[in-house]
């Protein structure tokens, strides 16, 4: 290891920039995931699929369509509630009203997932798309000249929607009527049925934010690496589920949280732990089975009841 | 029986046309047998109520271990794919003994993790594996070297693992995975340890899973990451979900179907032909379908097995009625000593500092209002849940916060206020179940149909038969506990509670929606249950059956004891009507 590496001001706020960029991804994409979690009681394995799906969308959108970077934005999201709105028609709904268990909803979800990855390999084939540099342009900017600190037009890009993203989903839940009712149903769809809520359209509602979320996720990722593949959501998938964890099933400020802790512990262990890119995939599984292991609640862990 | 004709022209069918695209291409015989090694795999997670996507990361370490072990140290394979499921074992037992104590979710998201950390490290060790590169053929997974395996040890292999399956079914493990799959709640105030067995059917797939991969390396000879990715682990899984998770034979007709599905797809379908993507998605949405329209999978198309009621009904050669004389005392002072125990549940308090004691052979009521804690002092009696502060010393011993099979087995059973049967389970199974702790034949011994396994399931099947006789519902008997009326499933659940010999029996609300003729009955019967010697804390809101039964009545309200007392002196109690009337 290069010990001048822990001497160095510049690469320490490098890694600091560039360990929250990737923190606020994995936040955005897991604050939808444990959302539905939240509400639901199930796991939406077919969460990545939607993310990766978002990602062709956005660059359908702007690279194909030549529509600037807003309109990708909201390509992406929209495209993301959709495809969880058909997830929750087709996949989830139908095992509700049959009352099957919870095990059966992760399975159709599975099976979904599956679907999904397929029809995107089969329409858009192995090979990587990439933007033309019109969609953002790729020049970073520096601060402190060319040896100093380096953020890329996608790193800011990512920080500010992640932002308003996350206040937005929490002043959504905590303020709004909808995000009443939507508290309401995590804590018991029975008793929110029997208040006259109407349980279905709030999860319907549910379904739309998670996936614009998740669809928010695929086009930030999709814009930061610059590598559009079918295979996308594998490499995240299993990301946010060590972030859901790590922060509390469920728990939303858990996921923005533990995002933002696997992000800068990826970012660091890759700048200093020697043979560190090499194991940047299997810490969000080291992080994942430990916290199992002596905190399965998450750091942030909270009972069912004041939970999403 | 029309249902299980047609269920046999499914297979039929499964079975002719594998046969058939088997004999067109021999080489999808090995495939396809693999298919069905997996598809067991999957099962033995899933009929435990688990939901694992470890087959394939399991696979892929028993392809690889079995494969470098062959080629890198010229171990036959006979030693190198054993030593490759061992492996396979071990790593199972690292992940599922910290993960499987925890709610069932956690191993659906560790195993993904896991399948994914068991890809990248094949890819990573590029010395060991070959890498991501694929068939990487120069790093001595040479095509001839490898390919050992015939088909008929593959075949070999299914037949001893179908052999396997369907003994431990009929043995009294697989009695306990039934259970646990219907409710572990139950299963555990049944004596049954609930977590070993979720590790045992873990542990069992991953072993399978690693024969399947160690096998398949052999067989294919050549190995790639891909292969073992998580569409891949999909796979598996679907064939155990199509073909059903109840009963063993079912996902090797899934694996059969959907194997062949793609095949025959593309045959007939010109335009299919090059769509690479097909198997995927005929997985895929064999998963949804059949998770959602056929959820007991190809399997439930077959007659359920008879519980041979009448068989014991015949076998019951030992007068009496099934109750067992309660066992003498072994030490002196109370029975049970509840000694200020509290339980809170994110701040409220559904106990405080309640203490009372229970001498041999009282009949104890416990009264108070709808959430008084009547339900949750039972609970941490059974251990459902440990108490957040206080003592439980059952015969002098404390046992607060252990695990409620170790309660059931030391002599405390219980019945629930809201059923909680084996639903599937036919009335006879269901008071077998009792007999968990006290049937001695090890699985081993099941596997070789031992005399006395035969012998011990006998006696247990005709003492529940006895017991069921006496409670009055020998008709119903062969019936699946779910079909009962309201009443009958009360009765049931006191006599699985009574099937386990215990010597203390807790009742929650057990005259619950029955009517004034069947609450009465019951009372003779708990009054009976005392004569033999049988102690018993019971709940319930029938004051008339409350007051005929019972020698002395403890109050509680908002989690406080309020009262106790005898009978009469109860009922004129001040505090107590006021908490029943509220204030005048």
């Amino acid at each position: 290891m290069d010990l001048s590496l822990f001497a160095n001001p510049v690469f320490l706020v490098q890694n600091l920039v560039d360990g929250l960029s990737r923190g606020a991804l994995y936040g955005v994409y897991a604050m939808g995931f444990t959302l539905i979690f939240g509400v639901l009681d199930i796991l939406n394995l077919a969460h990545a699929a939607t993310f990766m799906w978002c990602a062709f969308a956005g660059y359908l959108v702007m690279a194909v369509g030549g529509l600037p970077l807003p309109a990708g934005l909201a390509a992406a999201m929209l495209a993301g509630a959709l495809i969880a709105l058909l997830l929750e028609l087709l996949a989830f709904r139908p095992l509700r009203r049959e009352g099957a268990d919870k095990l059966s909803s992760m399975i159709s979800s599975i099976g979904a997932s599956l679907i999904l990855v397929s029809l995107a390999e089969a329409a858009f084939g192995a090979q990587t798309r990439r933007f033309p540099n019109s969609v953002l342009d790729p020049k970073p900017f520096y601060i402190g000249g060319f040896s100093g600190v380096r953020i890329s037009r996608a790193q800011i890009l990512i920080l500010a929607a992640s932002v308003v993203l996350m206040v937005g989903l929490g002043l959504f839940i905590r303020r709004t009527k909808m995000g009443k009712a939507i508290r309401a149903v995590a804590a018991s769809q029975k008793a929110a049925r029997l208040l006259g809520i109407d349980v279905n359209g709030v999860i319907v509602v549910t379904f739309l934010v998670a996936g614009a979320l998740a669809g928010a996720a695929g086009i930030l990722v999709a814009l930061l690496t610059n590598n559009i593949v079918p295979g996308m959501g594998n490499q995240i998938e299993l990301r946010g589920l060590a972030v859901v964890i790590l922060g509390g099933m469920g728990n939303i400020e858990g996921a923005v949280v533990g995002g933002f802790v696997l992000g800068l512990v990826e970012t660091f262990t890759i700048a200093y732990a020697p043979g560190g890119s090499d194991i940047k995939d299997a810490i969000a599984f080291l992080i994942l089975f430990i916290i199992l292991l002596v905190k399965p609640n998450g750091i942030m862990g909270r009972g069912k009841a004041d939970r999403a | 029986m029309k249902k299980s004709y047609a269920s046999w022209i499914v297979a039929a069918l499964i079975v002719a046309v594998d046969a058939f695209l088997c004999v067109k291409n021999p080489q999808d015989l090995d495939r396809l047998l693999i298919n069905a090694i997996l598809a067991l795999s999957a099962f033995a997670t899933l009929h435990a109520r688990l939901l694992s996507l470890a087959s394939a990361g399991f696979a892929a370490i028993g392809a690889y271990a079995s494969a470098i072990l062959a080629i890198k140290l010229g171990l036959p394979i006979w030693l190198s794919i054993p030593a490759a499921v061992l492996a396979c074992g071990i790593v199972a037992l690292i992940i599922g003994l910290p993960v499987l104590k925890l709610n069932d979710v956690y191993l659906a998201i560790c195993t993904l993790g896991f399948g994914e950390i068991v890809r990248v490290s094949i890819i990573l060790l590029p010395s060991l594996t070959g890498g991501s590169t694929g068939a990487n053929l120069s790093t001595g997974f040479a095509y001839e070297a490898m390919k050992q395996t015939r088909t008929w040890e593959l075949a070999l292999a299914l037949l001893a693992l179908c052999y396997l399956f369907w003994a431990t079914s009929r043995s009294k493990t697989g009695r306990a995975l039934r259970a646990i799959r219907e409710n572990p709640d139950a299963a555990a105030t049944m004596g049954i340890n609930v977590v070993v067995y979720k590790n045992g059917a873990f542990l069992a797939s991953a072993l399978i899973a690693g024969l399947a991969g160690a096998f398949y390396a052999h067989s294919v000879g050549s190995l790639d990451a891909g292969d073992f990715k998580f569409s891949r682990a999909v796979d598996i899984l679907s064939y155990a979900v199509l073909g059903g998770s109840g009963a063993w034979f079912g996902p090797i007709l899934g694996a059969g179907l959907l194997t062949a599905l793609p095949i025959l797809l593309r045959d007939g379908l010109r335009f299919l032909k090059d769509f690479s993507q097909l198997p995927n998605i005929v997985n895929g949405l064999a998963l949804m379908l059949a998770i959602i329209f056929m959820p007991g999978g190809l399997a439930a198309l077959f007659a359920r097995r008879s519980s041979r009621a009448s068989e014991a009904r015949g076998e019951a050669s030992t007068p009496g009625d099934g109750i067992e004389d309660a066992e003498e005392e072994r030490v002196s002072g109370p029975m049970l000593a509840v000694e200020g125990l509290s339980r809170s549940f994110g701040g409220v308090a559904a106990l405080c500092d309640v203490s009372f004691a229970i001498e041999r052979g009282q009949v104890i009521g416990l009264i108070g209002p709808n959430g008084a804690g009547k339900t949750t002092l039972i609970n941490t009696v059974s251990g459902i849940f440990p108490p957040s502060s206080g003592k439980i010393k059952w015969e002098g011993r404390e046992i607060q916060g252990r695990a409620a099979h170790r309660i059931a087995s030391g002599g405390i059973a219980r019945s629930y206020q809201n059923i909680q049967l084996f639903g599937e389970m036919s009335v006879l199974e269901n008071i077998v179940v009792g007999h968990h702790s006290r049937i001695h034949t090890s699985l081993a011994g099941s596997w070789l149909r031992l005399r006395s396994e035969k012998r011990e399931e006998r006696a247990a099947r005709a003492e529940a038969m006895a017991l069921i006789e006496r409670l009055g519902l020998g008709d119903l008997a062969d019936q699946e506990a779910s079909k009962l009326s309201y009443g009958d499933q009360r009765r049931v659940e006191i006599a699985r509670a009574l099937a386990l010999r215990p010597r203390l029996l807790l009742l929650d609300e057990p005259a619950a929606g029955m009517n004034e003729i069947e609450t009465a009955a019951l009372g003779d019967f708990i009054l009976e249950l005392k004569e033999r010697g049988y102690t018993i804390l019971v709940v319930e809101h029938h004051m008339d059956l409350i007051m005929k039964i019972c020698d002395e009545i403890v109050v509680l309200n908002f989690g406080s004891k309020i009262a106790q007392g005898a009978p009469e002196e109860v009922s004129r109690n001040e505090a107590v009507l006021e908490a029943y009337l509220g204030r005048e």
